[in-house]
C-alpha cells in the first residue's frame, strides 16, 4: 500500500523567492497528519502543488498513488480539499455550494450533508455574500465532511471557528478516523489542535521539513516541566545533568528536565522527601518555539 | 457640530479614491457633448439644412421622442442639447449614483465603515462625505459641459442651463441612490435599485414624450431634467424645482441613517435555496452564476433592438437629405442595392454585433475575477480542475453570445417589419444577418481567453483593446474615419451583406470558426501549463 501523500526534494519559486526549499513530507494510510509551520513557511504552497494548482519545479509528488498535476481530475475524485481563506460565490446560497462542491465530487448523501449542517449550526439559505468568516469556512468544511472521499486536504480549517465549532470539529474528523479509516493532512498554527487531532506531525519552516515523527517521537527529544514540594532543602539538584531553569522558593522546586535524565532527578528528589509533584510533557507550544529557536541558532 | 465630526477627514479620503474613478466619467461625458456638437456642425452646416432634419424629426416620434420635448427648433445650440442631452444626463445620473453607494453602503458590506465610525466619526460622515463628493463630480461634469459649449460660440444662457441640466440630473440620481443605500442591505441590491430606477425613469419620460401623454413625463426624474429645455426655454424654475426634491429625498435618507443600525436595511435580504440537486458541473456552475448577467443583456439589447427598429421608422426620409451627411455609409452599407433601408439594416446588425460582442469580453474577465477571489482555488479543489472549469465557463458564454444575437436579430427584426409593413421578409433576413455575425463575436471571445490563458495579470485590459480594436477598425467606426477595412484583424468586414441581396458565402464564416477553434486550443493549452491562483 502506497503512502497517500508522499512528497521528497519538493522545490517552489515564485520569481526571485524560494517558497519551497526541498520540503519532504509523507503521510500513511489512515493518519491525521499535522502540517505544522509559522506564516509564510510554505504550507499552503505545498497543499496547492498537492492539489494541481500550481506546478512545482524539482522534486518528486505522488498523491494516492497519481501525479497531482496529469492526474488532478480523477486525483480529486478521491480527495476532499478545503482551502486557507475561503471564499464562496456571494450570490449563491450556503446549501447551494454544498450541493455544488459534493455533486462535483461525486454524489450527495443526503442525511450525512444534513446530519453535519445540523452540527456545525449552518443556516444553509442565507446567502454566501452574508456569511461572517467562520461559517464561510463551515460551509467549506461540510463539504469536504459530507463528501466520500478517501483523502482530506484541510487549510487551517478552524481558523474562523469559534470553541465549539473547533470542537464539533474535533469530534467529527475523530469519527472520520475512526469509522471510515480517511487520512486527513491538515495544516495548521493552532498547536492545541494539532496536539488533539494529530498521529504524526511535520514542521516546515522557511520550505524546509525540520522534523517530522509522532508526537510521542518528539517529546522524546525534549524536556518535563516538574512542581515539587519538598521537605527537607533540595541541595544537589542544580549539580544533576539535564536539569534545567531550577528555582527553589519555599519548599518548592521548579525546573524542566532532559527526558533521558529523568531517573536520576526523579531518585534524588526522592531522597529531599517529596510531598506533592507536578509532573507536566511538555507542550507542543514549548516543543515549537523551542525548535525553531534551535534552528534560528544554527542559522546564526 | 458634533453631528458631522469626522466628515472633512472623511471627505479627503473618498475624494482621494473618487478622483481616478470620475476623472474618466468627467472626460466621458464632456467629450461626448462635444463630439455632438461636432456632428451637428457636420451634418447641419447651414440653417436650412437643419430646417429639413427638423421637419424630418417633428414628423417621426421615434426619433424625437430620443432627445425629449414634444417638438425640436432650428436652433444649433439647442440640436446640440437636444442629440447630447439624452446620453450626458444619463451617463451624469449613473456616475454619481455609483459614487454614492460606493462611498455609503458598499464600504458598509466590506466594513470599512465600522471600522471608521469606531473612531471618532459620527453617524452621517459617510453619507455626507458620498454626497458631497459625489455631488462634485456631477457638478463639474455640468460645469465643464458649460465652459465647453460657450467656448465654442454656444449662447452663453442656453449653454449653463445646459450644464445645469446635466448636473441636476447627477444630484436626482445620487439623491435616490442615497435612499436606496439605506433600504437595501447590501450594495448590489442598492445600485440595482437606483439603476433601476434611472431605467423606468427613462422609459417613462420617453413613453410620454413619444406618446403625447405627458402625465408619464411629469412623474419621471428624468422628465424634469428634459423639461428644462436649454437654448430654448431655460426653465430655471424647472431646476430650482429639481433641488428641493433632491433637498427632500436627502433629508430623508439623513433621518433613515440616524435611526438604522450599521449593516442593516429596511429591505431584508433575499434568502436563497437550501439544496440545489440540479447543480452538478462546470456548466451548471457557470450558468448559475452568470445568467443574472445575461437576463440583463437580453433584456437591454431587445429594449435597445425595439428602440433601433422604432427610430429606423425615419430611414426612408434620409434619402431628402443632402448627399453628403449619410453618402459615405450609404455607399458602403446599402450594399449591391444601395437602398436606404439595407443601409440601415446592415449598419444596425453591426452596430449590435459590436455591442453584444462586449458581452464574452465582459464574461471571460469573469474568469480572471473568480481565479483572483480565491474562487477558482475552491471549484478547481473538486474534479472541476482547470480546463474542465474553463471550458464550461466557455460554453455559457458562447450560447449566451448566440442567444443575445438572436434576440437582437428576432426583436429588430419583426418590430422593424411590422413598422414598416414587411413582415415576414425583414424578420427572415434580419435574423440571418445577425446570427452571421456569431462566428466573429466568438472569435473575440476566444482573443480574450487566450489572454487570460497565456498573462493573467493583464488579460483585462487585453479584452478591453480587443473589443476597441475590433469597433474602431471595424464597420461601424471604420468608415467614419477612412480606415475600414485597413486591418485583417476585424473578423465583421468579411461577413457578406446578406441583408442587402449579397449571396451567402460560407467561407468567410468557417474560416473564422476555424480560427476561433485555434485560438481557443491554444489558450486551454496555455491554462494547462500555469499556475491557477
Amino acid at each position: 500500500m502506497t503512502d497517500p501523500v508522499s512528497v521528497s526534494g519538493l522545490v517552489k519559486t515564485f520569481g526571485a523567492t524560494r517558497a519551497l526549499d526541498g520540503l519532504d513530507l509523507t503521510v500513511k494510510l489512515g493518519e491525521v497528519h499535522g502540517f505544522l509551520g509559522p506564516n509564510g513557511a510554505g504550507k499552503s504552497t505545498t497543499l496547492r502543488i498537492l492539489l494541481g494548482l500550481l506546478r512545482f519545479d524539482a522534486g518528486t509528488v505522488r498523491l494516492l498513488g497519481g501525479d497531482p498535476w496529469r492526474d488532478a481530475t480523477d486525483l480529486h475524485r478521491r480527495l476532499a480539499y478545503v482551502p486557507g481563506d475561503v471564499t464562496l460565490w456571494p450570490a449563491m446560497s450556503g446549501g447551494e455550494i454544498i450541493d455544488l462542491l459534493l455533486q462535483v465530487r461525486g454524489g450527495v448523501d443526503r442525511t450525512r450533508r444534513n446530519e453535519l449542517i445540523e452540527r456545525f449550526d449552518l443556516d444553509p439559505r442565507t446567502k454566501a455574500r452574508a456569511y461572517s468568516k467562520g461559517n464561510r469556512q463551515k460551509v467549506a468544511l461540510i463539504a469536504a465532511l459530507a463528501s466520500d472521499t478517501e483523502l482530506l486536504i484541510l487549510d487551517e480549517p478552524t481558523s474562523g471557528l469559534d470553541p465549539l465549532m473547533e470542537s464539533v470539529f474535533r469530534d467529527v474528523i475523530r469519527e472520520e478516523q475512526r469509522r471510515n479509516g480517511r487520512t486527513v493532512l491538515l495544516s495548521s498554527h493552532i498547536l492545541s489542535e494539532v496536539e488533539a487531532l494529530c498521529d504524526r506531525v511535520t514542521i516546515i519552516r522557511d520550505g524546509r521539513a525540520v522534523d517530522s515523527g509522532s508526537l510521542a517521537q518528539m517529546r522524546h527529544l525534549t524536556r518535563t516541566s516538574i512542581r515539587a514540594e519538598v521537605a527537607g532543602p533540595a541541595t544537589g539538584l542544580a549539580d544533576l545533568p539535564g536539569v534545567h531553569d531550577l528555582r527553589i522558593d519555599d519548599g518548592v522546586v521548579r525546573f524542566d528536565v532532559e527526558s533521558d535524565a529523568l531517573g536520576p532527578v526523579l531518585r534524588h528528589l526522592d531522597s529531599c522527601g517529596v510531598r506533592s509533584l507536578v509532573c507536566n510533557p511538555p507542550t507542543l507550544e514549548e516543543l515549537f518555539l523551542r525548535h525553531y529557536d534551535r534552528t534560528m541558532e544554527t542559522a546564526r | 457640530m458634533t453631528a458631522f465630526t469626522g466628515t472633512p477627514r472623511l471627505m479627503r479620503l473618498v475624494m482621494r479614491r473618487e478622483w481616478r474613478t470620475g476623472f474618466w466619467w468627467v472626460l466621458a461625458i464632456v467629450s461626448l457633448g462635444m463630439v455632438m456638437v461636432t456632428y451637428i456642425d457636420r451634418n447641419m452646416p447651414t440653417l436650412a439644412v437643419m430646417a429639413t432634419y427638423v421637419d424630418m424629426i417633428n414628423q417621426n416620434t421615434f426619433f424625437r421622442a430620443l432627445g425629449g420635448g414634444t417638438s425640436v427648433i432650428v436652433d444649433r445650440g439647442f440640436m446640440s442639447a437636444f442629440r447630447s442631452g439624452g446620453f450626458l444626463y444619463i451617463m451624469t445620473a449613473i456616475a454619481t449614483a455609483l459614487a454614492v453607494v460606493r462611498y455609503t453602503r458598499a464600504d458598509e458590506d466590506t466594513g470599512r465603515t465600522e471600522l471608521l465610525r469606531s473612531g471618532a466619526v459620527s453617524r452621517f460622515a459617510a453619507l455626507t462625505s458620498a454626497l458631497l463628493v459625489a455631488g462634485s463630480v456631477a457638478l463639474v461634469a455640468g460645469a465643464l459641459t458649460a465652459i465647453t459649449y460657450m467656448a465654442v460660440g454656444l449662447e452663453p444662457l442656453g449653454s449653463i442651463t445646459y450644464g445645469a441640466g446635466v448636473t441636476a440630473a447627477g444630484w436626482v440620481f445620487g439623491a435616490i441612490a442615497a435612499l436606496a443605500a439605506q433600504l437595501a442591505q447590501n450594495a448590489r441590491t442598492a445600485r440595482a435599485i437606483a439603476l433601476f430606477t434611472l431605467a423606468i425613469a427613462y422609459v417613462l419620460r420617453y413613453a410620454g414624450d413619444a406618446s403625447g401623454q405627458l402625465w408619464m413625463t411629469y412623474i419621471s426624474p428624468m422628465g424634469w431634467v428634459h423639461a428644462v429645455q436649454p437654448y430654448r426655454y431655460d426653465r430655471w424654475w424647472v431646476l430650482a424645482l429639481i433641488v428641493g426634491i433632491v433637498a427632500i429625498m436627502i433629508a430623508i435618507a439623513y433621518v433613515l441613517v440616524d435611526r438604522r443600525d450599521l449593516g442593516e436595511g429596511l429591505i431584508p435580504q433575499r434568502r436563497g435555496r437550501a439544496a440545489a440537486p440540479d447543480l452538478r458541473g462546470p456548466i451548471g456552475l457557470s450558468w448559475r452564476l452568470h445568467r443574472g448577467l445575461f437576463v440583463k443583456w437580453a433584456i437591454a439589447i431587445g429594449v435597445f433592438a425595439l428602440g433601433t427598429a422604432g427610430v429606423g421608422t425615419i430611414a426612408p426620409d434620409v434619402s431628402v437629405l443632402p448627399a453628403g451627411a449619410f453618402g459615405l455609409l450609404q455607399l458602403s452599407y446599402g450594399g449591391g442595392s444601395g437602398e436606404v433601408i439595407d443601409y440601415f439594416l446592415w449598419a444596425g446588425i453591426l452596430i449590435f454585433a459590436h455591442v453584444v460582442s462586449l458581452y464574452p469580453v465582459v464574461m471571460v474577465q469573469r474568469l480572471r475575477a473568480e481565479e483572483r477571489a480565491g474562487r477558482a482555488e475552491l471549484a478547481q479543489g473538486t474534479t472541476m480542475t482547470r480546463v474542465r472549469w474553463a471550458a464550461g465557463h466557455l460554453v455559457v458564454t458562447a450560447l449566451g453570445t448566440a442567444g443575445l444575437l438572436v434576440v437582437t436579430g428576432l426583436v429588430l427584426g419583426y418590430f422593424y417589419g411590422l413598422f414598416m409593413g414587411a413582415l415576414p421578409g425583414t424578420l427572415f433576413r434580419v435574423t440571418l444577418g445577425t446570427l452571421s455575425c456569431l462566428p466573429g463575436a466568438w472569435l473575440i471571445t476566444a482573443v480574450c481567453f487566450l489572454a487570460y490563458a497565456l498573462t493573467p495579470r493583464f488579460s483585462v485590459p487585453i479584452a478591453w483593446a480587443v473589443w476597441v480594436w475590433t469597433a474602431v477598425t471595424g464597420q461601424v467606426a471604420g468608415p467614419l474615419y477612412g480606415v475600414w477595412g485597413g486591418t485583417p484583424f476585424e473578423p465583421f468586414h468579411y461577413l457578406p451583406n446578406v441583408v442587402a441581396g449579397a449571396p451567402f458565402n460560407p467561407v468567410p464564416v468557417l474560416a473564422t470558426l476555424a480560427l476561433t477553434a485555434l485560438v481557443l486550443w491554444g489558450g486551454l493549452t496555455a491554462l494547462r501549463r500555469r499556475d491557477v491562483g
